[in-house]
């Protein structure tokens, strides 16, 4: 596997200047360069020394091919680019141009062009089929031509007035460039009319064409597809990249060899014809095969392709007569794999070839243990198909891995026999049908936890709000399915290591879903309909449940401390989700993760905020605020959170995060489908830091030494404030903070309706699964803590104030009321007493009026203003104590001690002041 | 009662200056109300000229006008300009054009900055008997006018000619919070048609006109005061904070100093003991530059603020308490 991802990159890198830019329509272009497999040996032999002429004439004259090629088929957007190419491609060979003098064939290209282009533009009916990006690529081209040829004026006319003369000059350098000349056009000719042919229809042919071939239909199609777009860049590529153009003729062959089956099996009235042919060509292309892969079978190649329809596709693997069994499938595997990680290999190809390697296998009956290798290799190479960590699967490919994996999983499960293992030695293995159990080299398990890696890629690369996010949703449940079949597989044949593996991969896929299916079931309603009933029944046990086995068999089996982790967090979140607040905070507490998660790898560092987040506001669902808040302090304080969960990057100045870093913190995003809605979040934040600081700010209101609770909570008021006219709240936050100033005036129906109205439903509360509930729960809260803030505000108004009139005014019962203002008595923060006759709170009025905790301020001011003065002094005296009088010094001491003294009485008598205050309070309970 | 003899030796301070008493036209207190009525708003402040000439040691006052108020967009306005403008209009239609000053409200007796000081002193310095006239609004609407005039101390001037704001300086000019400002007694004239005037609106008027002087409700104008003496006790420490790090670098680099001066010594003994010629003598103060002190005014200014503040509340208080005191009585009374 590691071989594999080390050198996937190899080739790509060489291609395009940067690996970063890689699309996947770029590693497209590439696929059928070379459709056979050359060897680096022959690569070697084969190689000459040609002039810099040559080379870029045969450039120029690969590209000006393709020109033609789609000039012919009406192809303009294909022909502006290729012309563009062009273009760059005769500026760089400038020198041997302005030495040789203009090639003739490039101006008749040119003038080609020209007349073609303007009979085109003459063509209105044609135009008018065209599609848009073809008619926007003609004009372009149009406009584009004419000034280009403004340059060759002289030549241009020069060739119209004798057009043959220049025409065979062309020729012969054709002939002299490829050496089969009239054969390339011969073949130039029929792909041509294939292609065009396969143009008209194009939407047609995959299902006809997939029911007559066993095996694995969509790939097939698949491949054809990749082959017919990608098929006009293939002399271009040839073109530009000089060491493969000694195959060119070899390989150019063979991709027309490639094509025609295409175009026959589309076409049956014309297959026989064609076989012909065909049959003719595939002869030729099998010898220069053969020859190049060193082996020296030749005939009976057809004997096979015949009876397996399939493989006609795929023009080589065994030559006629050989007898198909284990050791030569295995053999050539090898052959295959060989080429694998090697610049220039065809990566599709490579694929296909397994797939055909597979297929004879099965063919001829050679037994699970081959066919469970050549399945390992070819999930190996759907990985290994993209070349770089970064890029994601193509959706073909993503859906063909699946398969195969589900495949591979058929033949493990079924067959229990078989062996598999990453520590079994390539010559220790055993595939071959006998009494004894295959056994086979590689880890399904590596396999399935790549395949997951590959998913969440394409989730990441996925645009959350499109049609094909929710299609590629759609896959996570096969994901699932493969990941529970490996489950049972693994608690039947694995390691424990590998079970704590594959179970904290099923945790994964559990832990941040909602279980309704649970959720309905406690709440103790039945489904709306029968067979919704019998679903609900089928779909097996609670997440819950499953949560619990699998995190309890990690916790108890798992020797790596980051499963283990990792499994407790989702435990905990998964807790969190479904409202168990308590079982979610003890796991919390008793995990110790707070203390040294700051050493984990960062994604565990955001499945960690994950989790804290879930566990605040499955706090605040409980009605547990300050546990919410506190919660929630870390992730919102920073002002990061988007970032800290791991669901967006903010944006920063380049010096903070290179190009570099961001890749890799890219790569750590969590799939949208995971996300933790940040405004939820946000809002539940701010609501727990209202119902908490608006009475504690209420309560303080002198104090000099008032901390804040919440900073953000107090940004956002003082963000309230600035604003110059303040219309009604629009946003989250702007209802918050017209809510919080509501409240401050102990006004809780203002409050409530702040909080609590259609605007904020849909924007938060309908988000919770018991929307209700935790409404009626904030409602309440909004209601206590009004009380507590009006009593806080208002108390130096009142004398005494009758229990039932403050029920009636927050609409609380009266025990309510009771309790919470004895509450408060008790803390010392009511100076009151409760008069129970006649249901009263009578008031105290110990509390320092405005203008007496003024004073206090200013007398603790003044008591640091002397304090520091006297530093002063005592600076002072110590330089010049110390200098000049010693006896001086001793004084000043004297002195100083005495002052000491009077500061030390002062102290105790604010100390006595202050007691007797409270002593006070205290007394009057 | 200590505080009225230091406002008694401030007042004997005044012997020596060349003004010794002002007399203020009733037209002049009218128009310094009305301008702050009109222009000045909460903390804002409101200026002008003083008009008026000097007779003997009196200074008489008889005109002002107001400065516009500044704002963003005039900032190219000339007050120089405007000023003479002014003073040359109103010498056409025969008024005193003679500078003698200016005035300023201020916001809870908040008055005693740089600022003024700067402007203070250069008036001062250009028209020997300059004043400044310092309004309180506030008071004046709590029913007692409250006006107020100050000069520079002869010594403050003299500092402030020398720029030495070094501690110092100050130290040696004697100069303290206390006579940094002296203030000068103020009389109020009217003519006599106006007297007669105002006896007469005084049998007319039927409204009890000075009830404001008994309100009782008086916390709000306190806790004012007190959170502004606050705030510049806070500033207060900071500069004493301030003071402290100086004076702690600097004695930690007259200790270097020392070390030096003695190891240099040795070496030079040790040299002449070895018949060697001494070390030449370097600029010592070159290599141990003393730290820069911070400015004494700031703080002096602040003190001087401070006592205002002080002076005001205790002014207030004692008034408040005597006016307890005498609801008390009544209340008593009548239960």
């Amino acid at each position: 596997m590691s071989r594999f991802f080390a050198t996937g990159s190899d080739s790509e890198s060489e291609e395009s200047s940067s690996a970063d830019e890689i699309t996947p329509k770029a590693t497209g272009t590439t696929l059928t360069k070379q459709a056979l497999l050359l060897s680096d040996e022959e690569e070697d032999t084969k190689r000459l020394v040609r002039s810099a002429k040559d080379k870029r004439f045969e450039e120029l004259t690969n590209l000006i091919k393709t020109i033609r090629n789609a000039m012919k088929i009406r192809d303009m957007s294909k022909c502006l680019e290729e012309f563009e190419q062009l273009c760059r491609a005769f500026l760089k060979s400038k020198t041997i141009v302005d030495k040789e003098g203009v090639p003739q064939f490039y101006i008749r290209l040119l003038a080609d062009l020209e007349d073609y282009l303007n009979q085109l533009w003459e063509d209105k009916e044609g135009k008018k089929k065209m599609n848009k990006n073809n008619a926007k690529a003609l004009s372009t081209l149009r406009q584009k031509i004419r000034k280009y040829n403004r340059d060759f004026e002289s030549e241009i006319a020069n060739y119209k007035e004798n057009p043959e003369e220049s025409a065979d000059d062309d020729e012969e350098k054709d002939d002299a460039d490829s050496g089969s000349g009239s054969d390339s056009s011969d073949d130039d000719g029929e792909e041509i009319t294939a292609k065009s042919f396969m143009k008209k229809k194009p939407a047609e042919p995959t299902p006809d064409a997939s029911k007559f071939l066993k095996g694995a239909p969509d790939e097939e199609s698949d491949s054809d597809d990749d082959d017919d777009e990608d098929w006009g860049s293939e002399t271009v590529d040839s073109g530009s990249e000089s060491e493969d153009n000694e195959g060119n003729s070899a390989s150019l062959a063979l991709v027309f060899l490639k094509k025609a089956p295409e175009g026959s099996r589309q076409d049956p009235d014309r297959k026989k014809e064609d076989r012909k042919k065909r049959h003719k060509k595939k002869d030729e292309a099998i010898e220069e095969e053969g020859e190049e892969e060193g082996q020296d079978e030749e005939q009976g190649w057809e004997n096979v392709k015949r009876g397996v329809p399939m493989i006609k596709e795929k023009p080589k693997m065994f030559a006629k007569g050989t007898e198909i069994n284990t050791a030569v499938v295995v053999k050539k595997l090898h052959e295959i794999l060989q080429a694998r990680g090697k610049k220039g290999t065809d990566r599709a190809a490579q694929i296909d070839l397994l797939h055909a390697l597979a297929a004879i296998s099965n063919e001829n009956n050679l037994g699970e243990g081959v066919s469970v290798k050549i399945k390992f290799n070819i999930i190996a190479s759907l990985y290994d198909y993209n070349p770089n960590l970064a890029a994601f699967m193509k959706p073909e490919m993503w859906k063909k891995c699946l398969e195969c994996i589900n495949e591979l999983l058929d033949i493990l499960i079924d067959n229990s026999n078989i062996f598999i293992g990453e520590n079994i030695a390539e010559d220790s293995e055993n595939l071959a049908i006998s009494d004894q159990p295959f056994r086979v080299r590689g880890c399904v398990l590596t396999l399935i936890e790549r395949m997951d890696e590959e998913f969440v890629k394409i989730m990441q690369n996925t645009d959350p709000h499109s049609q094909e996010y929710v299609d590629n949703l759609k896959d996570e449940g096969r994901v699932c399915a493969i990941v529970d079949r490996l489950l049972q597989y693994l608690e039947a044949k694995g390691t424990t290591e590998e079970v704590c593996r594959v179970f904290l991969r099923r945790i994964m896929h559990t832990y941040y879903k909602f279980d309704y299916k649970a959720h309905r079931r406690s709440l103790g309603l039945q489904g709306e309909s029968k067979s919704e009933q019998d679903q609900e029944e089928s779909e097996g046990e609670d997440s819950a449940v499953i949560m619990d086995r699998l995190c309890k068999f990690i916790y108890a089996k798992d020797r790596t401390d980051r499963i283990r982790t990792c499994a407790i967090l989702c435990h905990i979140y998964h807790h969190a989700l479904h409202s168990r607040w308590y079982q979610a905070r003890d796991l919390m507490l008793m995990s110790h993760l707070q203390d040294n998660i700051q050493h984990a790898d960062p994604p565990v560092q955001i499945l960690y905020n994950r989790t804290m987040v879930q566990l605040g506001i499955c706090a605040f669902r409980q009605g547990m605020i300050k546990d919410a808040h506190n919660a929630l302090l870390d992730i919102q304080s920073s002002g990061r959170a988007k970032e800290l969960l791991g669901q967006g990057l903010l944006m920063r100045n380049m010096q903070e995060r290179n190009a570099e870093q961001e890749k890799i913190e890219k790569r750590r995003q969590v799939p949208f489908h995971m996300h933790i809605n940040l405004e939820l979040l946000e809002c539940v934040y701010l609501v727990s830091a209202m119902l908490l600081e608006i009475p504690y700010m209420a309560a303080h209101e002198f104090d000099a030494r008032r901390r804040m609770i919440s900073k953000q909570f107090h940004h956002q008021l003082r963000v309230g404030e600035r604003q110059p006219l303040l219309g009604p709240p629009e946003s989250m936050r702007e209802h918050v903070v017209a809510a919080s100033k509501a409240m401050k005036m102990g006004d809780w129906r203002t409050c409530h309706s702040f909080i609590i109205n259609e605007k904020m439903n849909c924007k938060v509360w309908d988000l919770f699964p018991e929307a209700q509930r935790v409404r009626e729960m904030l409602v309440r809260k909004i209601q206590e803590e009004s009380l507590r803030t009006y009593l806080f505000t208002y108390s130096s108004v009142y004398d005494s104030i009758s229990m039932e009139t403050l029920a009636d005014m927050f609409q609380l019962e009266l025990p309510t009321v009771h309790s919470i203002i004895s509450k408060m008595i008790i803390n010392e923060e009511l100076m009151a007493s409760l008069d129970q006759p006649t249901q009263t709170v009578v008031m105290h009025r110990t509390e320092p009026t405005c203008l007496q905790n003024m004073a206090l301020q200013l007398a603790e001011k003044l008591g640091g203003l002397m304090e520091n003065n006297e530093r002063v002094f005592d600076l002072k005296q110590g330089v010049y104590g110390g200098y000049f009088n010693r006896d001086q010094k001793g004084g000043y001491q004297q002195k100083q001690g005495y002052q000491r003294d009077q500061k030390g009485g002062y102290q105790q008598k604010q100390n006595y002041q202050r007691g007797g205050y409270r002593s006070q309070n205290q007394g009057s309970y | 009662m200590a505080s009225r003899k230091e406002s008694g030796v401030s007042s004997s301070n005044t012997l020596d200056s060349p003004v010794k008493q002002i007399q203020i036209e009733g037209l002049v207190v009218l128009k310094i109300i009305k301008h702050y009525q009109e222009e000045g708003q909460g903390s804002e402040v409101v200026q002008g000229v003083l008009l008026g000439l000097v007779v003997e040691d009196r200074l008489e006052i008889t005109n002002c006008f107001p400065f516009p108020q500044h704002t963003e967009e005039d900032a190219d306005f000339d007050e120089v300009q405007y000023q003479m403008e002014m003073m040359r209009s109103l010498r056409h239609v025969n008024i005193d054009h003679l500078h003698v000053g200016w005035y300023q409200s201020t916001f809870y007796g908040s008055f005693v900055s740089r600022a003024l000081l700067d402007s203070q002193f250069s008036y001062q310095h250009a028209i020997e008997e300059s004043v400044v006239l310092i309004y309180d609004p506030i008071k004046t609407a709590q029913g007692s006018l409250s006006l107020k005039a100050y000069r520079l101390t002869p010594k403050l001037m003299e500092i402030c000619k020398e720029k030495d704001f070094s501690a110092e300086g100050l130290k040696k000019a004697a100069v303290g919070y206390e006579n940094m400002f002296e203030e000068v007694p103020i009389v109020i004239k009217n003519s006599h048609l106006i007297s007669v005037l105002l006896w007469e609106l005084e049998e007319k008027s039927t409204v009890p006109s000075k009830h404001e002087l008994l309100s009782l409700s008086s916390s709000s104008h306190l806790e004012k005061s007190l959170q502004m003496l606050m705030d510049r006790v806070d500033d207060m420490s900071q500069d004493i904070v301030k003071f402290n790090t100086f004076s702690r670098n600097t004695s930690k680099q007259q200790q270097q100093k020392h070390q030096y001066i003695q190891r240099r010594q040795q070496e030079n003994t040790q040299r002449q003991s070895r018949g060697e010629p001494p070390l030449p003598e370097e600029d010592i103060s070159k290599m141990f530059k003393p730290p820069q002190p911070p400015p004494r005014m700031d703080t002096l200014l602040i003190a001087g603020q401070i006592n205002t503040y002080c002076q005001t509340v205790k002014e207030f208080t004692s008034q408040n308490l005597g006016k307890l005191f005498m609801a008390e009585a009544l209340q008593g009374h009548n239960s």
